[in-house]
């Protein structure tokens, strides 16, 4: 029997590019090894910590519960007591920026736990993001509740001078580690080891220094070290670790290696009973400053509630909202909640002092308290709630609020957190950017030495890139040869690197506040953006440790919506916030029952748009479920067209029932009443596996947790044959089984808790009362917030236009650098566009012409002198056709402006000089045609408001028989037409059978559907298309929703060339073309989308 | 148009990295071989060459019949080109370029310029998209305007360049070699092809040229034959006299010296079409000869020594060790070209830790050598081995140094074995370096012993 053994110097995978396993992967091998016990330790770094500590809880939970699957078979290998027993010590590796040796710490209790971190965030602070930059005097001021393990670099000269200062420093507290990693003189070095440890008393510890679980592991270092130096395996020599003897041993291979220090193995016992700490202890407390002196936070929180609540129901309080708030207010203080709430209610305030429009998310929009305080806007006296989906008593995890703000005025309440808070008390939290298919396979194959190109088509090879798996007949569509062994090779690594993370990173707006410090909590750094800071662990570890975090999100919609609301007031006199919109108003169903969505939150894409002439919503709560409906989990659930043949009623609604044995026959009635027996949402899907499939409380709470982590898909499969079996053995169907499993699978990539929908639909609904009685607010205060939403400018302004909104053009004695209302002559408000819409306007010029316009401008030179321009703005100007109230046009204006001289804003005497330059004779340039300002506007505007390219083009596409959108969607079901415009976007959804285009002439939008096989045919026609022109066969649906189904495709692109010899229209495509835009649901936000690309050249 | 988008069009899209350097190579290439229409040859980027045929064309028929000479050339070397023979070579370039091609008559450029698309002022982008809005679409819509005005608006450059396609202004080439001092040549109607009777036709051609020198009471000191093959490749000999010089029979001796020791000797191929002899430098007769150069003998023994043998043996078979960066010893020393410059090894050596025992010996086996040995399992060191035929009792070990292959360089199936490497021993004193072949166990059931090295 050998003596007990636990490796203290372990690296994770987020010693990044260093350390080849995961934290959980750790820990479990160790156990498994036969240690009793493991040190984490990452290069001055915790994040990998909280997942070896979930791991292992996560085991011992299931060690009292055995769950089906993933642990089972380790579980068999271990008796539960070596489990309990096996302990977890988790630390940092100190690197120092000076010639000081790699130290490994490890915090001795709660107060070592602060030193540490707070000692990695001085670290973090002095360095740019991603970098730590210590020194051994930081560690000195730090030293105490702190063990220290010495490891010694190759050269010896310097370390007992070392190990006395930090002697000197801890007495007791600090060890040498020894490591015999076979480099053929491991016995001499151990003894000169032995010898320094003697002299310096310094107990010598035997370690491993692993920087995997096992053996096998070497290669996956290799490729990473190559990674991380940025050199391919060939070139890499030296810099590779020699053998693969850094993993995770058993006690009797250490012992084996250590005879002749068995006492240095013995020491590991001793360091690991000297460590008192456990991530259990971080306990956290919410900041109490919104707590007014001498109140109790609950008593705050209560009267806070009760005052609001009076405000919010000027009436009266439903008794039904009276009730939920008692029942709210006394689990808050059951589990002590209140600081939290307040803290939301604190931020939301701010916002509104601010002016900034804000509203809850997420699951809190089950809560009448959040209600009644402002952060959330579902009206419980109108809505059922489900508190307990936002905090239970059961499941303990801390609530989750997430507010939406102003996307353009978010990082004002960011930086008012961090000033109110202080840096050390408030921090964003971490994403973990991890490896995927795109990423992996680019730097893999350079490893590889593999050609850019090579790896741009194996990174290419997947629509959206969004999988957690390389399938080889993807390689083989790229032309590529999978057989190749390099190729195997790389992508064999390709995938095992899938999921390893690659650095920190912030999230979008989490945010971590403490009472204490938080930087005693975890270490702090700073992101990559000026002004922010973050902690290093992200959700799934705050999660796991309990500490609540805060979401401020940035949403475009509430941006434009807080401008229609200015607008509002300025134009038409009325007050108005999210809360004084008329419910239930009729035009505004009627108006989206036709379709009629372009712009709105969320119902605005192509597949929203066809679904509202069939879900034809006529009550806030249509709204709500169709905004879930058009998703990844009802749409792969099958549950979609179910849902609506049952409310067109041409299907009954019945509800899948047990075995009468079983339980009652109406169980899932109370369940999925409110969809008409179809599950739509995130929580009819769990409440249906406990229901239906009896998963107990901790099962469902598993399931749920498979479900919201992408990075748990691995897992959710456990869960199939489970709930499958389950409800088939209680007398369900199978196949609504299967069907209800999959719509749980949807959600695991991306599904809508109802909570969450009614909060989008509110807005769903304030925009579209907007847009139905004020659409030119409406379209300016859109075209003021871009870019966001799916649409180009073109594509709003025409919409606009088609709502007999009077859109005038951008003129440089009328418009503004935003775009603004005009009160027409009839007494409507117009819409007149503003510089920002012209190429190459800047923002303070704009502004300038606007402050210096105290009378209007009479001629070029008057406005150059007056808002002191410089050549290049005045051309741009000029070339936006913006000087029509000087009776100039484009040709005229341009030929006038390029006279200027083309330097700095003129000189006082060299503009008076400008306009004295000689009279010039009429250089008689020919007059400009339609088609070619038609062409320019789209070059400098990216839209016209003088006719459509297409009725400049008619008279041709006429000749060849081609008929217009409108005429294509008049004709009856299965008529063949041939329809031609430009491409506005394309998509390809989910599975990617079909290609979506829709097409817009001078009389419409045309859809057109490609499928995948002719896709392939017409591939050239349909990536390089700006104007299409398809032959295919009318689709139409009872609803009136017309596609053409495309049976060839020709790319009439040239024609545009039509317009004018000599300019061609730049098509802008929608932002919401995958093609040219993929957009990954997770990866990016649609708001970080990047900008169109400004102009291409045809040439 | 991105890469990106090209392939999203055409997956299967083949993709080759541009290469300027190849290609301006090959640009020199094509004008050394257009220098047998006219010694005034430029490149005329991108893609371009501008020949200078003043005074030449009627050697060649006439400006049509050179510019169908030189297009046949071309395509004889499978180049398809677009020529165009102006007054001015910013006419010519624009014709070729943007126009029709063809022959303008003298002082006609600006009738056959006016029709250019504004394209042919090859003006920046914004400029030319200044000129379309302004709805002057060729050079003749500019030709007709006022030129102050438009010199204003679109900038002298712009306008000079108009000027010069329309033959109103000219501009001169710079050719790529300086024109020699004396120049004589030799066209055959067949392709020349018999080396032996090179000499019958450089010496008449010397004598011609020397006799032009004799007129101005000039010597050459640098002279350069050149021989245009018919394929388009061009040689040329250069070759150099200390004083200057008339004598025909020491020029045709000094050519004949160079022509001998060239490493690649001249190779008529399907046969020469031109033959030129030229003087780069000539200079009166009379003046005083200066010293030879010499090189420092303190200079680069080592290189010289390399340089002889190479001579002598020929550059592949002189060569040195050089590192390389690997933890695989069998890998560890790599030959290189002793002449290569030793400033990029492939690596460095490692260098030994002070104060320490060198790991490796001096000695290596290769291939190492198979020995019979008794060794503790799973990983001790040898206690006795046997190694041709003599038994050696180990009486220190160290090690192991344990090297794992280096996986990523393995075909398919054929593995390696990771080795542990002991420094021994015996009882002699003699000091042996081994190796096991496999961890026991995991990679093999019987590992294999090597002696790989001796210490000295």
């Amino acid at each position: 029997m050998s003596p007990p053994f636990a490796e203290l110097v372990a690296a994770t995978n987020f010693s990044f590019l260093r350390g080849a396993s995961h934290p959980s992967d750790m820990a479990l091998t160790a156990l498994l090894r036969g240690q009793n016990g493991i040190g984490i330790a990452d290069r001055n770094s915790v994040a990998g910590v909280v997942r070896a500590y979930a791991a292992l809880k996560d085991l011992r939970e299931n060690l009292r519960d055995p769950p089906a699957g993933d642990h089972a078979a380790l579980l068999a290998q271990l008796d539960a007591g070596r489990i309990e027993s096996f302990k977890l010590i988790v630390g940092a590796r100190l690197v120092f920026a000076d010639e000081t040796p790699d130290i490994v710490v490890y915090p001795q209790n709660r107060d070592g736990w602060g030193r540490l971190t707070r000692l990695l965030t001085t670290g973090n602070l002095r360095a740019r993001k991603g970098e730590c930059h210590l020194y051994v005097d930081d560690l000195a001021q730090a030293a105490r509740d702190l063990l220290l393990i010495v490891m010694p670099s190759r050269h010896l000269a310097r370390l007992p001078s070392t190990l006395a200062r930090l002697n000197d420093l801890a007495q007791g507290d600090v060890w040498l580690g020894a490591t015999m990693p076979r480099r053929g003189d491991d016995r001499r070095r151990l003894a000169r080891l032995k010898d320094i440890a003697a002299r310096t008393q310094t107990p010598l510890l035997a370690t491993n220094d692993a920087l995997y679980a096992d053996s096998g592991q070497r290669d996956l270092q290799d490729v990473m070290t190559c990674i991380r130096e940025g050199v391919t395996l060939a070139q890499a020599g030296r810099r590779l670790e020699v053998n693969a003897e850094r993993h995770l041993k058993t006690p009797d291979e250490m012992a084996r290696l250590f005879t002749e220090a068995p006492e240095a193995i013995e020491e590991t016992q001793c360091f690991l009973a000297r460590v008192d700490f456990s991530l259990d202890q971080l306990k956290y407390e919410y900041p109490d400053e919104p707590v007014p002196p001498g109140r109790n936070p609950q008593e705050w929180l209560e009267e806070l509630t009760w005052r609001h609540a009076a405000m919010r129901y000027p009436d009266g309080v439903p008794e039904k909202v009276e009730k939920l708030l008692r029942e709210e207010l006394a689990l808050i203080e059951t589990l002590d909640y209140a600081r939290y709430f307040l803290t939301i209610h604190d931020i939301v305030r701010i916002a509104e002092d601010k002016g900034i429009l804000c509203q809850g998310r997420g699951s809190a929009a089950n809560s009448a308290v959040c209600y009644v305080l402002g952060v959330t806007c579902v009206d419980p006296a109108e809505n059922d709630l489900l508190f307990a989906r936002f905090i239970s008593q059961e499941r303990k995890e801390p609530p989750d609020i997430d507010v939406d703000f102003e996307h353009e005025r978010r990082e004002e309440i960011i930086q008012h957190i961090y000033g109110k808070y202080g840096r050390e008390r408030a921090g964003l939290v971490a994403t973990v950017i991890s490896y995927r298919p795109r990423s992996a396979i680019r730097e893999v194959g350079k490893v590889f030495g593999l050609t850019e190109d090579v790896t741009a088509a194996l990174a290419g090879m997947q629509w959206g890139s969004w999988g957690s798996d390389i399938p080889l007949a993807y390689v083989r569509q790229t032309g590529l040869d999978p057989e190749n062994p390099v190729i195997r090779r790389a992508i064999h690594f390709a995938k095992r690197l899938l999921g390893f993370p690659r650095h920190l990173s912030q999230h979008v707006g989490g945010f971590v506040l403490a009472r204490g410090r938080l930087d005693e909590l975890t270490p702090i750094a700073n992101a990559a953006m000026p002004e922010r800071t973050f902690i290093e662990w992200d959700k799934d570890d705050i999660d796991a440790l309990g500490l609540m975090k805060v979401d401020v999100l940035a949403l475009g919609m509430l941006t434009c919506i807080r401008k229609c609301f200015d607008y509002l007031r300025a134009h038409e006199g009325k007050d108005m916030g999210l809360a004084d919109v008329p419910a239930d108003d009729r035009a505004t169903y009627d108006m989206l029952c036709r379709g009629d969505s372009i712009g709105v939150f969320q119902v605005e894409s192509r597949a929203q748009m066809n679904m509202l002439p069939r879900l034809k919503p006529r009550e806030f709560y249509d709204l709500v479920i169709q905004v879930a409906i058009v998703r990844p989990g009802p749409i792969q659930g099958n549950m979609v067209h179910p849902y609506l043949r049952r409310r067109s009623g041409s299907e009954p609604v019945i509800y899948p029932s047990p075995a009468p044995e079983h339980g009652p026959a109406d169980e899932l009635r109370k369940v999925l009443e409110k969809t008409k027996g179809v599950p739509l949402f995130q929580e009819q899907a769990m409440k249906l596996a406990m229901v239906a499939a009896k998963f107990s409380d901790v099962e469902a709470n598993r399931l749920r947790r498979a479900m919201a982590t992408f990075r748990n898909v691995g897992t959710i499969h456990q869960f199939e044959s489970m709930m499958v079996e389950r409800m088939a053995a209680r007398g369900y169907d199978r196949a609504f089984a299967q069907s209800c499993f999959e719509q749980i699978k949807g959600f695991g990539s991306y599904g809508f808790p109802e909570s969450h929908a009614a909060s989008f639909a509110k807005l769903v609904y304030v925009s579209s009362w907007i847009k139905c009685h004020h659409p030119a607010i409406f379209a300016c205060a859109l075209l003021n917030s871009q870019p966001m939403g799916f649409y180009a400018p073109a594509q709003i302004v025409r919409d606009a236009r088609e709502h007999g909104v009077d859109v005038r053009a951008v003129d440089v004695n009328f418009s503004e650098w935003d775009n603004r209302l005009e009160r027409a002559d009839n007494g409507d408000l117009a819409l007149r566009l503003g510089f920002r819409q012209a190429d190459g306007v800047h923002e303070n010029e704009g502004y300038r012409i606007v402050d210096a316009r105290t009378k209007p401008y009479d001629s070029v030179e008057d406005l150059a002198r007056r808002a002191a321009l410089n050549g290049a703005t005045m051309r741009a100007l000029a070339d936006a056709d913006a000087f029509r109230s000087l009776q100039s046009d484009r040709r005229d204006a341009l030929w006038a402006v390029r006279r200027l001289p083309d330097a700095k804003p003129l000189p006082l005497f060299a503009a008076a000089d400008a306009r004295e330059l000689a009279r010039e004779e009429d250089p008689l340039l020919p007059k400009m045609s339609l088609g070619e300002h038609v062409a320019a506007d789209y070059q400098t505007l990216r839209l016209s408001l003088k006719a459509h390219p297409m009725a400049v083009l008619r008279p041709i596409f006429t000749r060849e028989r081609i008929i217009t959108c409108a005429e294509v969607s008049a004709l009856t079901d299965g008529a063949f037409a041939r329809g031609a415009g430009v491409v506005l976007v394309r998509q390809r959804p989910g599975q990617g059978n079909a290609i979506f285009v829709t097409l817009e002439d001078e009389t419409g939008i045309l859809n057109i559907v490609i499928w995948a096989r002719l896709f392939e045919r017409y591939r050239r026609e349909t990536m390089a298309s700006r104007l299409m022109l398809v032959e295919g066969r009318v689709q139409k649906s009872p609803e009136n929703v017309v596609h053409l189904m495309a049976q060839r495709i020709i790319d009439r692109s040239g024609d545009l060339n039509r317009l004018s010899e000599a300019h061609r229209p730049e098509i802008v495509l929608s932002r919401a073309d995958e093609l040219i835009h993929p957009q990954h649901p997770r990866s990016r936000h649609p708001r970080d989308v990047r900008i169109l690309p400004k102009s291409r050249d045809f040439h | 148009m991105t890469l990106a988008d090209a392939k999203a069009r055409a997956p299967h899209l083949a993709v080759a990295q541009a290469d300027a350097e190849a290609d301006e190579r090959l640009m020199l290439r094509l004008a050394a071989f257009c220098e047998q229409f006219t010694p005034l040859v430029a490149l005329d980027p991108p893609c371009g060459l501008m020949l200078d045929a003043t005074g030449c064309a009627h050697l060649f028929g006439g400006d049509a019949a050179l510019r169908t000479s030189v297009l046949q050339a071309m395509a004889r070397l499978s180049f398809t080109g677009r020529a165009a023979v102006a007054g001015t070579p910013d006419a010519a370039r624009a014709l070729a370029r943007f126009g029709a091609e063809g022959v303008t008559p003298p002082g006609e450029d600006e009738i056959f310029a006016r029709p250019l698309s504004i394209a042919a002022l090859e003006a920046p982008r914004e400029t030319s998209v200044a000129l379309t809005r302004a709805g002057l679409a060729t050079l003749g819509d500019l030709a007709d305007r006022s030129s102050a005005a438009l010199t204003a608006r679109f900038g002298d450059e712009t306008m000079r360049r108009l000027t010069r396609i329309l033959g109103r202004e000219d501009a001169r080439i710079t050719p790529l070699r300086v024109l020699p001092d004396c120049m004589v040549e030799r066209r055959f109607a067949e392709p020349f092809l018999d080396l032996s009777a090179i000499e019958h036709v450089l010496r008449p051609l010397i004598a011609e040229a020397m006799g032009l020198l004799e007129k101005r009471g000039q010597g050459g000191r640098a002279f350069e034959a050149r021989f245009f093959r018919t394929d388009g490749a061009v040689r040329a000999l250069c070759f150099e006299t200390g004083a200057p010089s008339r004598n025909v029979e020491a020029l045709l001796r000094l050519f004949r010296l160079k022509a001998d020791s060239l490493a690649d000797p001249l190779d008529p191929g399907y046969g020469f079409d031109v033959i030129r002899f030229g003087v780069l430098n000539a200079e009166t007769l009379a003046q005083s000869q200066i010293g030879f150069e010499r090189r420092d003998a303190q200079d680069g023994d080592f290189a010289d020594l390399v340089d002889r043998l190479a001579a002598r043996f020929g550059r592949e078979r002189v060569l040195r060790f050089a590192a390389r960066d690997t933890h695989d010893p069998l890998r560890a020393a790599a030959y290189v070209d002793a002449a290569a410059s030793p400033s990029s090894p492939p690596g460095a050596w490692p260098k030994p830790e002070p104060g320490e025992p060198p790991l490796r010996p001096l000695f290596l086996f290769d291939p190492p050598q198979p020995i019979e040995t008794m060794a503790e399992t799973p990983d001790g060191p040898p206690m006795h081995f046997k190694w041709r035929r003599v038994r050696h009792l180990i009486a220190r070990a160290e090690g192991p140094e344990r090297i794992a292959p280096e996986w990523w360089r393995n075909a398919a199936g054929a593995r390696r074995r990771t080795r542990d490497y002991y420094r021994l021993e015996d009882r002699d004193g003699r000091r042996f370096w081994v190796f096991r072949e496999g961890l026991y166990e995991s990679e093999t059931a019987a590992p294999r012993w090597f002696l790989h090295g001796l210490f000295a």
